[in-house]
Order: C-alpha cells, then structure tokens, then sequence
C-alpha cells in the first residue's frame, strides 16, 4: 500500500499485467518448452534416416524459436516484472523476498538456457560437416530443452504458491512456499500443454517451411503428431489432476459473487469450449496420422491457436479464482496484508498512507478525501472510466436513476460477503462514506483518475516525513 | 527530512545485506559491459555501414559487427536481470516508487527493446535482401542504434530518482525526471563508455587469426580497420575523463564522501597510463597493436571495479538517512499493526459471549450486501420483501435457491448453491421476523 500508485485509466493495471502476461506464457509453452524437443527430435531423425532435409527443417524451425524466443519472449518476461512493480509492488515485492533464492538459481538456469540457444543455433551450419559433430550438436540441444523447462518449473512453484501457499504462513520458508500444494499437478499440467502447444505450433511452420504431396511432409507430420498425441493423452490427466487441487472456496465461490451470473455461465461454457478445443486437437492429431501429409496446414494453424486461446483462457480463471488475494491468506488484491487490516479500519488507511493529499475528512472536502481512498483502495484492480470501470459497474447496479451515497456506502459495507472476490473495505467508516460520496459524484461529472507518472506526489506533511506512529510510543527511541 | 519515508515490506531480507551487495555490483559490472558492447556495437556497425557506400570493405565489416551486437544484446537482456531482482530486493521502498513515478516511461522500456532487438534481427538476417535499397537498410540501422541510445536515458533517470526521495514531490513524468541535476551528464558518461568498450571489444577481434578470413580483409585494409577502432577508443577515453569530471563536480552532495571520491579519481587514474599507451601506438606505426593491448584492458578492468564500488558507495551514502528513517516507521508501523490486531482480537473475545442469531449473521455475510433494511440498495429492502414472503419461509427459500429477475432496470440475484437447507431456514426465519 505504501508506494505511490501508477495507474492508467484506460486500459487499467490489470489488463496491462495480462497483455504482457499471456503474451509471453503463450510464447514461453509454445516456442521455448513445447518447441525445442520438437527440433531437436527432427534433428535426431534426421541423423537416424541420414535425410539432410530433416537437418534443414530443424535449423529453420529452430530460427523461429531463436527470433521470437529471444525477443518478445525474453523482453515479455523481464516485463512481467516491470509491469507486476507498477502494478502491485507490495505483492511483488513480497514475493521476491521469499523466493529470492528460487529466481536466483531461475536466473541461473535462464543465463544458460540463453546462451544454450546462441550455441544451439550459431554452431548449427558447423555441426553438418561430421556425424560426431552432429551428434555432439545434438546434445546441445537435449541441454536446452531441459533448462527450457526447468526455467517453467520454478517459476510454477510461484504461481501456486500465490493460489495457496499451503503452510507457508506456519514456517515462512523458501521450501514451504516452493512445494505448495499447488505445484505439482500445475507444473504437470503445464507441461503437458506446452508440449501439445509445441507441436502444433511446430506442425504449421513445418507445414509451411516443405512442399505439398511429398512423402517427407507425410513423414513430418507423422513424427510430430505421434508426439503430440501421447502429450494430448497426458494433458487430459493432468488437467483433472490439476482442477481436483483447486482449494474448494475458490471453486465454490464464484457463484456467490453477485452480477457474475454472466461470469458462471461463461464458466460453465469454458468447460465445454475446453472440451471441444481438444477434441478438435485430437481429431487433427489423428487424421493427420491417419492421412498424413494430406492435411491442410490452416487446419494446424487453428489447433494451435485453439490451444493459445485456452492457455489464456486458463491463465484468466486462475488469476480470477484467487481473489479477494493476490497471495493466498496473506495479502489482498489491493496490495493490504490481511494482518494490517485491524489498525487501517480503526485509525483510516488515510492516516498511514505516506503518499495521500488528505489526511482528515471534513463535510466540505469529502468528495476529494473519497478520490484518495479510492485511489489507495480501489485502482489496483479498477478504473474510473476504462478496462472495469468503476463507473460502468455502478451504472449497471442503479442504472440512472440518482446515485445515492448512502445506497452505496451500505453496499460497500458489506460487498465481500456477496462478491467473495471482493476484499473488503480497509478502511474507517468516515472514509467508507466519503468513498461513497466520491462514487455518487461520479454519475455527473466523471473524471479519469490519473497515476502519480502524470500527477506526481503531494507535498510530505507531518504523517509522511515523520518515522513515529500515532499513540505507539516510539520504538525507535526507546 | 522534508522527504517521503514509506513503510518496507515487512518480510525479512532472504540474505544478509553484505552478500546482497556484492551479487548486485559483481552482476551489475557483467549486465553493463554486454549493454556498452550491444550499443557501441550497433553504432559501429551503423558507422561502418555508411562508410561502406564508399568503400565496399567496410560494408563487409558492418555486417560482422552486426553478427556480434544480436549476441551481446541477447546477453545484456539477460545479465540484467540479476541486478533487476537484487535492486528490487535491497530498494523496494525506492526503486518502486522511482519506477512508478516516471511510469509511462519505464513500461515502454519492455517494448522499445523488443523493437530494437527485432529490428537488429532484421538488420542481420536479411543483409542480403538489401543489396539496392542501401537507404532502407541503413535506415532499419539508424533506428535501432536510436532506440538503443534512448533506452539507457530511462533506466539512467530511474537510478538517478531512486537515490533522491527529496525530489520525488517535484518530478511530473519522465521528462521532469530527466531534467533532475546530473542525469544528463551520466548519460554521456555512460554513451562514451559505450564506444570506448566496444571500440577496444572489436580492436581485439579483428586481430584474431579467423578474422582477416570471414571479413576478407587486405592486411593493410585490416590493419588500418583496427587502428580506426582504436582511434575510437583513444578519443573515447579522454571524453570519459572530461564527462568523469563534469558528473564528479555535479553529483549532489547527499552520496558524497571520501571514499567515494578516491574510488571516482582512483577509476579515471587508470585510464591515463591507458592513453599514454594507446597515443604512443597511433603515432609509431612501427609498434605492433597488440603490444599493450592486455595492459590497457587490466586498467580498464580496474576502472570497471572502482566505478561501480564507488557507484554503490555512493548510493548507500545518499540513502543511508533514508534507509534508517524506513526501517523506524517500518518498525513502529508493525507494532502499531500489532497492537490494533491484539485489540480487535479481544473485542471479538468480548462480543462472542453476547448471544448471536445464527440467522442474522449467515444474512449479514451473505444478503446484506444487496437487500438493506429501508434503503433501496441493489435488491428490494427489507420491507418489500416481508410484505411479499410474509408467512411463506417456504417461497423464499424456493426463490433464493432458484432466483429470477424481476425489474427490468436491476441486475438478476444470483443463485446460492453453498447455502445449506438449514442456513437458507435460519435467513429466511430472521429476515420475515
């Protein structure tokens, strides 16, 4: 909470974590994971059938994997960062002291997958002239597709330690948050997926990169799609395995939350749009192994777009089941410990806020003192008039009939009871009301709330500069 | 102290602070040798391409140089983020508030370099599909070498804010940031560092054995290549002096101490034997290039140290005030945390001995949020609904398990399938009460 808030009205935080987000787990399951044992098991076949033109397929394939990898791959990772630092840096930043060690070796094991790519791929043109060379080449190869996945295998231990950190509130260690219970069947789960992804990813621009009624394309496909389909095979284990550990609440929950009726509904079609996204995989797995080399490639092209859209779909129901927390039990959505939430409701969150303009709640500065609530309460998910606007939500709660504060003040009070995705208000009543009061106002005359990179910060006053706390004698000079 | 004091993250360091220090300079000093080498890289090779419509050679050598920026740039990307992650570990309270306020800038970063390396990757693989639009070519170069020149200038006014909390009320955006005193000087200081590491960097390589072969360069043509490139780093020396200076005279005295002066004059000191050197091989053509060649890279090696202990020292001495003021607030934060919890706790203790209507409480947590005793909140209030289920428990249990939509101009109730049949009783018996 204590960090000046970055905020774009229109596209909003969340989204702007997503984008870059999806965009590189996308990259990340199809091109690095999924891929490089593709390449590398068209490079061993090509050593097997002594065909020169599985070397050359591989080399090309592995170009795509090497330019999109190292650039919008690797630059979306390091984004996660910058936007997550942006977004909530409370989350973040507890993250990183707990598993401090665990990116750490990430980094590690990331160094040599990098330059086991640069290596793979420049010494491929060399590694022709022999076939001790290729078979040394090769091994290059096995390495990165081993680190490839190890980089997703810590980083796993992450994601589920935020859904359910398990007894990590107990011991407060590094290996109590990395085997979470979480972790397993996710990275099980994952794997799985990246491979299929991988396939059909390296199916299309296989497809694309030889020519039509050869027996080679019919052999290609054969090869990637008998891979594939033992993949596809495990994916569906894995998925179950994966959704029996989601904790119950988070299941149970979603239809709790009011005016997500549409939100259930989609949710029970995601399953089957889950289900009919890989049948359809399947029925392109095996009637290309059934007429090999006869498909058209804009049917594997769709597969592995179907398969992209259900990896953001998942990714979107994962982050979505985890509220009201960005870490499970620890901290809210909203960037506040749980355990912070006592003395922010007795005392106001606008006493202890370093960076707010208002300090008091008068009658007459009510609607300005409300913005700063909402602006430490409500921006790290909304927005005022873009991506979850808070105004589009009241104007589909009270339509326009007049907002009235006090409706909305009771509803406030006790939204988390309803809406169990919802943390609830963190502040004191007075604040609750001018928050209210700043909502009401929003019917008129709709401002966008601008972020500290276009406003700035306020003036330090006496809360702000001082190193003390209200009643609590000081610790600090005992 | 007139200056912002925020609260840390209240989780202990994973290390001791020590060995935080020493991974982040030893990782920094890696990260910004591979970021000197992509940008020096992508100006020579920008340089030696335009010389190359003149002189097909340097063409040729464009084209090399262009082979050893994708490298370089692939791992500047990923040695950044060691000292990325011990920044954000050591300087959580300033580094995320320095990052928030120049934003818009700072997240741009992400795509700016995905640009650039995708354009650097265009530049390369497709050199040969160039051939007659020299002017293309050269400018996919140009804007890429731009985007790399302007991409420090963020992560240079980000360092710069994070040291100085004092400044935060006044900076507006990244251009106000910019303006800030010294973060323009570093800036030169840091783009001449860039051509003088690349410049020795390619002096070196072009004298290895398997070079004169790839580039097809004459021996006089290869020798005059690697002269112009230490010419570069001659030239790049003395700027890096001078701009030395002209940072030294204008970093705010917060950071300033003893120590951190010696280590600056100690770092320059090293790059004066280094020119001697260097002049006395431009102007007798009769020594061998090499001769000092190893020489001239350990006092470099030597300024890269003392620079970046001195960078650190520097940074502690301007943050130490601010560090401690965050650790007290820190402190009595949390024990004021504590303290408000260990009094909610004790007045929940008292009120559990107040007899509780398990009715009241499963409608406080669930129903309370939409339906208000009198208000018109989201659903009908209280006495709409007593005078429509007045007497029929029965109905609306049925309509809670089963909900519809009845205005027009409201949002549909959801259902409550959690809700056991006893907890559905025990709302309906307090809400028709």
């Amino acid at each position: 909470m204590d960090f000046p808030i970055f905020h774009i009205d229109f596209i909003g935080n969340r989204l702007l974590i997503a984008v870059d987000a999806i965009l590189h787990v996308l990259i990340n399951h199809a091109f690095a994971i999924g891929a490089l044992p593709i390449v590398v098991l068209l490079e061993y076949t090509g050593i097997r059938h002594g065909d020169p033109r599985w070397d050359t397929l591989a080399y090309r394939l592995l170009k795509v994997v090497f330019i999109v990898t190292t650039t919008v791959g690797a630059l979306t990772g390091v984004g996660i960062w910058f936007s997550a630092a942006l977004v909530n840096p409370a989350a973040i930043g507890s993250l990183i002291r707990v598993f401090f060690w665990g990116w750490f070796v990430e980094w590690i094991v990331f160094v040599s997958e990098v330059s086991l790519i640069m290596l793979y791929f420049l010494s491929w043109p060399n590694s022709t002239e022999s076939a001790l060379a290729k078979r040394r080449h090769m091994r290059f190869g096995v390495m990165l597709a081993a680190f490839s996945w190890i980089t997703m295998a810590i980083i796993v231990a992450i994601l589920g330690f935020m859904m359910d950190p398990g007894d990590w509130h107990e011991r407060q260690s590094l290996w109590a948050g990395l085997f979470n219970p979480m972790y397993l069947p996710q990275l099980a789960f994952r794997t799985s997926l990246a491979m299929v992804m991988g396939g059909m990813t390296m199916m299309a621009f296989g497809y694309w990169f030889t020519d039509r009624d050869t027996t080679f394309r019919e052999g290609l496909a054969r090869t990637i799609c008998v891979w594939t389909a033992l993949w596809t095979g495990l994916l569906a284990i894995t998925a179950w395995w994966y959704s029996s550990v989601v904790p119950a609440h988070m299941l149970a929950n979603i239809p709790v939350a009011i005016t997500t009726q549409a939100y259930t509904d989609w949710l029970a079609n995601f399953k089957w749009v889950l289900i009919a996204g890989l049948l359809f995989v399947g029925w392109v797995l095996t009637d290309s192994l059934r007429r090999p080399g006869r498909l058209h490639g804009g049917q594997y092209v769709a597969a592995a777009l179907v398969l992209c859209v259900m990896l953001g779909q998942f990714e979107r129901v994962r982050e979505f089941i985890r509220k009201p927390f960005i870490i499970g039990n620890y901290m809210y959505a909203n960037g506040i410990r749980v355990a912070d939430y006592p003395l922010l409701r007795r005392d106001g969150i606008l006493k202890h806020a370093v960076y707010a303009g208002v300090r008091d709640i008068r009658s007459d500065n009510q609607t300005v003192a409300g913005r700063e609530v909402f602006q430490l309460t409500c921006t790290r998910c909304h927005t005022v008039k873009g991506v979850n606007g808070i105004r589009a939500q009241l104007v589909r709660m009270y339509g326009d009939q007049r907002w009235n504060a006090d409706v909305i003040a009771a509803y406030l009070e006790n939204m988390h009871g309803a809406r169990y995705f919802m943390p609830p208000f963190p502040g004191n009543q007075e604040e609750l009301t001018a928050l209210a009061v700043y909502l009401a106002s929003l019917q008129n005359r709709a401002q966008s709330y601008e972020g500290v990179q276009v406003t700035g910060i306020p003036k330090p006053d006496h809360v702000a500069a001082s190193t003390h706390y209200g009643s609590i004698p000081d610790l600090t000079h005992p | 102290m007139n200056v912002p004091v925020p609260r840390d993250i209240p989780l202990p360091l994973p290390a001791p602070e020590g060995l935080l220090e020493v991974l982040l300079i030893v990782s920094f000093i890696v990260h910004i040798v591979f970021v000197h080498m992509m940008l020096g890289g992508s100006l020579f090779s920008l340089f030696c391409q335009i010389k190359g419509l003149k002189q097909i050679e340097y063409e040729r050598l464009a084209y090399k140089i262009a082979q050893a920026v994708t490298v370089n740039k692939s791992l500047a990307v990923v040695m950044g983020v060691a000292p990325l992650l011990i920044i954000n570990t050591l300087y959580a309270p300033q580094f995320y508030a320095s990052s928030a306020l120049i934003g818009g800038a700072w997240m741009a970063v992400i795509p700016l370099v995905a640009v650039a390396f995708l354009l650097a990757y265009a530049h390369k693989f497709w050199w040969d599909r160039f051939v007659n639009i020299p002017e293309l070519h050269i400018g996919i170069a140009a804007l890429e070498s731009a985007l790399f020149l302007f991409i420090p200038l963020i992560y240079m006014t980000n360092v710069n804010l994070m040291l100085f909390p004092e400044y935060w009320p006044e900076v507006k955006g990244f251009f106000s940031a910019v303006l800030l005193p010294n973060v323009l000087q570093r800036y030169l200081h840091f783009v001449s560092a860039a051509i003088l590491f690349s410049a020795l960097f390619f002096a070196w390589w072009s004298g290895r054995p398997a070079f004169q072969a790839e580039v097809k360069l004459s021996q006089p043509l290869l020798q005059s290549v690697r002269r112009f490139f230490y010419a570069f780093a001659f030239g790049a020396t003395i700027f890096q002096i001078l701009s030395g200076l002209v940072v030294f005279v204008s970093l705010p005295a917060q950071g300033m101490s003893w120590g951190v002066t010696l280590l600056l004059f100690a770092g320059g000191g090293f790059g004066v034997p280094a020119l001697y050197w260097m002049w006395g091989n431009l102007v007798n053509h009769e020594i061998p290039l090499d001769r000092h060649f190893s020489k001239i890279i350990g006092l470099f090696a030597c300024t890269i140290l003392a620079m970046a202990v001195a960078r650190h020292e520097y940074r502690e001495n301007a943050l130490k005030d601010h560090k401690l003021a965050i650790a007290q607030k820190t402190a009595n934060y949390l024990a004021a945390a504590a303290d408000a919890r260990q009094e909610a706790e004790s007045a929940a203790l008292a009120q559990q001995n107040e007899p509780v209507d398990p009715g009241e409480q499963a409608f406080q947590r669930n129903c309370a949020a939409c339906h208000h005793i009198n208000l018109p909140t989201v659903g009908p209030d209280m006495g709409e609904i007593h005078r429509i289920y007045a007497g029929d428990a029965k109905g609306l249990i049925r309509w809670t398990q089963n909900p519809g939509k009845k205005r027009e101009n409201s949002m549909q109730m959801p259902g409550f399938p959690h809700l056991s049949e006893t907890e559905l009783q025990a709302i309906a018996d307090y809400m028709l009460r």
